[in-house]
């Protein structure tokens, strides 16, 4: 009985279809989204460093100094920024609206263009 | 599972309430990142500022909780797993949604 649910296929069928640009935006929302779950733990753990005290805050500090945590956090930015532009375009969609195969390709190039405008502008400040 | 309908329409609710809130936070993360460890403190005294933080907290836990549910649901064939790990980033979510809530109180006062 169990057998005859858990062996069935599921929904996107990754394996199966050809890896058009459409689906890898989807499959990139995705694994952004996961990354930003990560993160979101990262955030907090960082804020209640904060909270603890200095000597707490000290830990943060000691990571924080290093190349490979701001490499994180590029990658972390950039990864933001996809999300929240690709979410945007999928808000979008939730009301029906540039649903149409056109608009669907122009919007996702913008997310790209988006995204790597705003990550770069983002580190031309920090 | 029950409310598809109501996840739905939460995960957009929080999406659209995390938009502004996501530029609010890089905005002040450039600065936050330049700060001592008093002025980060103080930065988090003010009520403002705190108020966001946490409104941006709670919605990004709810909607990463929604969004790796989907996920899950998707990907994940054997029923055990799905449950084991629904279980533990339900147990996750709500425990940083009460540690977050405590330590802003603390940060307030």
């Amino acid at each position: 009985m169990s057998n005859k649910f858990e062996n069935r296929p599921l929904s996107p069928h990754l394996s199966i279809h050809k890896k058009v640009l459409t689906a890898v935006f989807s499959i990139f929302h995705r694994i952004t989204g996961i990354g930003l779950s990560i993160g979101a733990i990262l955030i907090s753990m960082w804020f209640i460093l904060i909270s603890l005290g200095p000597s707490y805050f000290a830990y943060f500090q000691m990571i924080s100094s290093s190349i490979f945590f701001k490499l994180i956090l590029i990658l972390w930015s950039f990864g933001i920024f996809y999300h929240l532009f690709n979410g945007i375009r999928k808000l979008y969609w939730s009301f029906g609206i540039g649903m149409d195969l056109r608009s669907v390709y122009g919007s996702g190039y913008a997310v790209i263009f988006l995204t790597f405008l705003s990550t770069i502008t983002v580190w031309l400040f920090a | 599972m029950k409310n598809y309908a109501l996840k739905w329409i939460v995960k957009r609710i929080t999406a659209s309430i995390l938009i502004p809130l996501t530029f609010w936070f890089i905005y002040i993360s450039i600065s936050l990142s330049k700060m001592e460890y008093d002025e980060t403190v103080i930065f988090f005294s003010s009520y403002f500022n705190s108020f966001l933080f946490y409104v941006m907290m709670i919605s990004m836990l709810i909607h990463s909780r929604l969004g790796l549910q989907t996920i899950l649901e998707d990907y994940v064939t054997s029923k055990k797993t799905l449950k084991i790990s629904k279980l533990t980033i339900d147990y996750l979510t709500y425990s940083l949604m009460f540690l977050i809530t405590v330590f802003v109180i603390k940060m307030i006062n």
